[in-house]
C-alpha cells in the first residue's frame, strides 16, 4: 500500500530494489503455505546459478541444498517456522548445478494471519567469498597455534614489559614450569641475575628501533633453581606505523650441551696431564736408564783391563751381552720418546722416487745377497710432505721387512705402487712373502716388542716406531696379509700441494 | 809431554767417578786428578787456584744434571774467573736431549759434548788432541 503513494513509477521502484539486492548479493523469496508455491527473486535465482525463467518449486529448492548438515538443518527450520512459526538465520551450503560447493545465509519469517502461517518470506545472500576466507584463516590460525604449541623449540610471545603472552610447551618444559605458573611470572623474572643486564638493554635497543633483533647465548633460572643455558634469538613485531607491539623469542635448551662440552674439556685437562706425566717419563728413560747403563757397561770395561782373570769364566761373557741388550733397548726407549715429544716437526716437500732410490740403495748389498726380485713403480713427479730422517727410516724399514720376512723356500719378491687418495699419496709396498695372520696378531702388528716371524734379527721395534714417525708426520698405515700369501703395506704420505 | 798434568772431573755419581778415575789411570791419561761432586763445590775450590796459577787443570770433564748446582750454572760462574791458561772443558753427560747438545754448542767454552759411558777410546783421543796444543 506504500506502493500506490509513491511518486516514483513502479518499475522504478522495483529496480532499486534490484539495485539493492544485486549489490548485497542478497536476494528474497516467498512461499505460499496454501497454494504450495514458491517464488525466488531474480538475485535469488543468480545465487542458486540458474536462468532467470526458472520455474522452482518446494522440492527443487530443497534439493539445492548439500547432503547431511546443510539439508537436514533447512528442512527442520522450515517446517519449524511454518508449524511453530519460529523465524530462521542460518548460514548452510548449496550446491550449485556446475557442482560447486556455496555458502549461502538463508533467513526465513513466518507472516502469520490467524494464528496460523500464511507465508513465508524470506532473505538469501551468496556469503561463499567470505565464509571461505574466513574458514581458511581459521585454519591457517590453527596450523601456526599447532606449530607454535609443538616446536621442540621453546617459543614465548613477551609484551613490552616483559610478560608473557603466550608460551609453549617446550619452554615450559625447559624451566619446569606449568603454562599458568610461568604467566604469573615475568621475562626477567626467570633470567639468571648476571645476564639480566644485557637483556634489559637489548629489549630497549629493540624498542628504540636500533636493532630489530638479537641472538645470544643466554641463561635462566628453573623452578628447581638449576642454571639453564639456553641459545635466544628475539625479534620485536611492529604495527604498519612501526610501533612496537611484543617481542616474539625462542629458546633453545644447551643445558645437555655446555655439559657434554664440560666433559670434554675435562677428558682434555685429563690428557694434557697424562701427556705431561708421559713426557716426564720419557725424560727418565732419557737420562736416568741411560746414565746406569753407561756406568755398567764402563764398569764392565774397567774390569776387562784391570782384572781380566776374572773375565775368564761363563758368567762374564752373559753379563756383557745383558748390558749391551739393556743398553739397546735404552736406546729403543730413546727413540721411541724423541718422536713423541717432538712438538714442532719441520716437514719439507720431498721427492719420493729420489728418497725411496736412496733406501734402496742403501740396502742393495742385501738385496743382492738375499736375490731379492723388486719393481719400482713410483711416477717420478711424487712429492710428499715429511721430516727427512723420518722418511729415510719408514722406507727403509720397510723395505727391511719386506725383504726379512720372505718365505723361507724362496728369494723375496717386492713390488711397489703408488696412488692418491684426497691429500695423501699412497704408498703400496707389497711382498709375496710369509704373511702375518691379521685375525690373532692384528691388534698387535704395530705394538712396541711385537713380533711375529721366527728371524734371527726381529726386534719387534721397527713398525712400532715407523707407525709413530708416520702419524707424526700426518699420514697412518693400513695393512692386508694373508698367511703364505704375502703382506702389503699402504702408507699415506701427506702429498705437497 | 805426553801425559796431562792435571784433570778435572766434576760429576756427582761416584760409579762414574770411579770409573773415570780407573780409565784415566789405565790409559795413562793424567798424572793427577781433582774430583768435585757438584758445581758449587768445584767453584769454590777452583777459584783460588785459578787465582794463585798453580796446579790448575788442563782439561774439566763436566756433568751437566748434579744437585746444588748444575753444569750450565757452574759455566756460567766459571767464565766470570780471570785465567791465564786456556782450560779444555768437555761436557760428559748421559743426556741424548738435543736440546742439552745444542745448548752446549752456546758456550764457547766447550770443546766437545761426550755421551757417556766414556771408554779408553775417547779418553785417547782426548789426550791426542790436547798434547797437539
Amino acid at each position: 500500500m506504500y506502493i500506490t503513494k509513491a511518486k516514483t513509477p513502479d518499475n522504478k521502484k522495483v529496480s532499486l530494489l534490484e539495485f539493492i539486492q544485486k549489490h548485497s548479493a542478497m536476494g528474497t523469496w516467498e512461499f505460499d503455505t496454501k497454494l504450495l508455491a514458491i517464488t525466488w527473486s531474480s538475485e535469488t535465482k543468480k545465487i542458486h546459478e540458474v536462468p532467470s525463467d526458472y520455474e522452482p518449486n518446494i522440492e527443487r529448492a530443497l534439493s539445492f541444498y548439500k547432503q547431511g548438515y546443510s539439508l537436514d538443518t533447512i528442512t527442520k527450520l522450515f517446517n519449524d517456522c511454518i508449524e511453530k512459526h519460529e523465524e530462521y538465520d542460518v548460514e548452510i551450503q548449496i550446491i550449485t548445478p556446475s557442482g560447486e560447493d556455496k555458502w549461502v545465509r538463508a533467513i526465513g519469517m513466518p507472516i502469520i494471519k490467524d494464528n496460523k502461517c500464511i507465508k513465508v518470506q524470506g532473505l538469501f545472500q551468496d556469503i561463499d567469498e567470505k565464509t571461505k576466507i574466513s574458514k581458511s584463516l581459521a585454519y591457517k590460525e590453527q596450523q601456526l597455534r599447532r606449530t607454535f604449541e609443538t616446536a621442540l623449540v621453546g617459543m614465548a610471545i613477551v609484551d613490552l614489559e616483559g610478560n608473557w603472552i603466550d608460551v609453549n610447551r617446550s619452554l615450559c618444559n625447559t624451566f619446569g614450569y606449568t603454562k599458568e605458573e610461568i604467566e604469573q611470572l615475568s621475562f626477567l623474572d626467570v633470567t639468571h641475575p648476571e645476564d639480566l643486564r644485557k637483556d634489559y638493554k637489548s629489549m630497549m635497543s629493540m624498542m628504540s628501533g636500533k636493532i630489530d633483533h638479537y641472538e645470544t647465548e643466554k641463561r635462566y633460572i628453573s623452578k628447581k633453581g638449576e642454571t639453564i643455558w639456553t641459545q635466544l634469538s628475539t625479534s620485536i613485531v611492529r604495527d604498519d606505523n612501526g610501533n612496537p607491539l611484543h617481542f616474539v623469542a625462542q629458546i633453545n635448551d644447551l643445558t645437555e650441551i655446555k655439559k657434554t662440552s664440560k666433559k670434554v674439556s675435562q677428558l682434555l685437562a685429563t690428557t694434557e696431564d697424562q701427556n705431561k706425566r708421559l713426557l716426564n717419563f720419557a725424560q727418565i728413560v732419557s737420562h736416568n736408564l741411560r746414565s746406569h747403563y753407561g756406568n755398567l757397561d764402563m764398569l764392565l770395561d774397567i774390569v776387562k783391563m784391570d782384572l781380566p782373570e776374572t773375565t775368564d769364566n761363563e758368567i762374564f761373557p752373559l753379563i756383557c751381552l745383558a748390558v749391551s741388550h739393556l743398553g739397546e733397548t735404552v736406546e729403543n726407549l730413546n727413540e721411541v720418546a724423541a718422536i713423541n715429544i717432538q712438538k714442532d716437526l719441520k716437514t719439507e716437500p720431498l721427492n719420493l722416487l729420489e728418497n725411496f732410490n736412496r733406501a734402496y740403495s742403501s740396502i742393495s748389498a742385501l738385496i743382492i745377497d738375499s736375490k731379492t726380485t723388486i719393481s719400482i713403480n713410483i711416477e717420478p713427479d711424487i712429492v710428499v710432505k715429511a721430516v727427512p730422517a723420518y722418511l729415510d727410516s719408514i722406507l727403509l724399514n720397510f723395505l727391511t721387512n719386506a725383504v726379512k720376512y720372505k718365505k723361507p723356500s724362496e728369494p723375496a719378491k717386492i713390488e711397489i705402487n703408488t696412488s692418491t687418495n684426497n691429500n695423501f699419496v699412497v704408498l703400496e709396498i707389497r711382498d709375496y712373502g710369509q704373511g702375518i695372520d691379521l685375525v690373532k696378531y692384528g691388534e698387535k702388528l704395530f705394538g712396541m716388542y711385537k713380533t711375529f716371524h721366527k728371524h734371527e734379527d726381529s726386534r719387534g721395534l721397527g713398525l712400532f716406531i715407523t707407525k709413530n714417525q708416520v702419524e707424526a708426520i700426518g699420514g697412518k698405515i693400513e695393512v692386508e696379509s694373508e698367511v703364505n700369501e704375502g703382506t702389503t703395506f699402504y702408507i699415506y704420505l701427506k702429498k705437497h700441494e | 809431554m805426553n801425559k796431562i798434568d792435571v784433570a778435572c772431573i766434576i760429576d756427582d755419581d761416584p760409579i762414574f767417578i770411579f770409573g773415570a778415575k780407573r780409565m784415566m789411570e789405565l790409559s795413562d791419561f793424567c798424572k793427577s786428578f781433582m774430583v768435585f761432586k757438584n758445581g758449587q763445590e768445584a767453584i769454590n775450590n777452583l777459584k783460588p787456584i785459578m787465582i794463585s796459577g798453580e796446579d790448575v787443570p788442563d782439561i774439566i770433564l763436566l756433568d751437566i744434571n748434579m744437585p746444588i748446582m748444575d753444569g750450565w750454572d757452574f759455566l756460567d760462574e766459571f767464565v766470570k774467573i780471570e785465567s791465564h791458561k786456556l782450560i779444555t772443558i768437555y761436557i760428559v753427560s748421559s743426556s741424548i736431549d738435543p736440546i742439552d747438545v745444542n745448548r752446549a754448542k752456546r758456550y764457547k767454552t766447550i770443546s766437545n759434548y761426550i755421551i757417556k759411558p766414556i771408554s779408553t777410546d775417547t779418553l785417547k783421543e782426548i789426550l791426542q788432541l790436547e798434547l797437539a796444543k
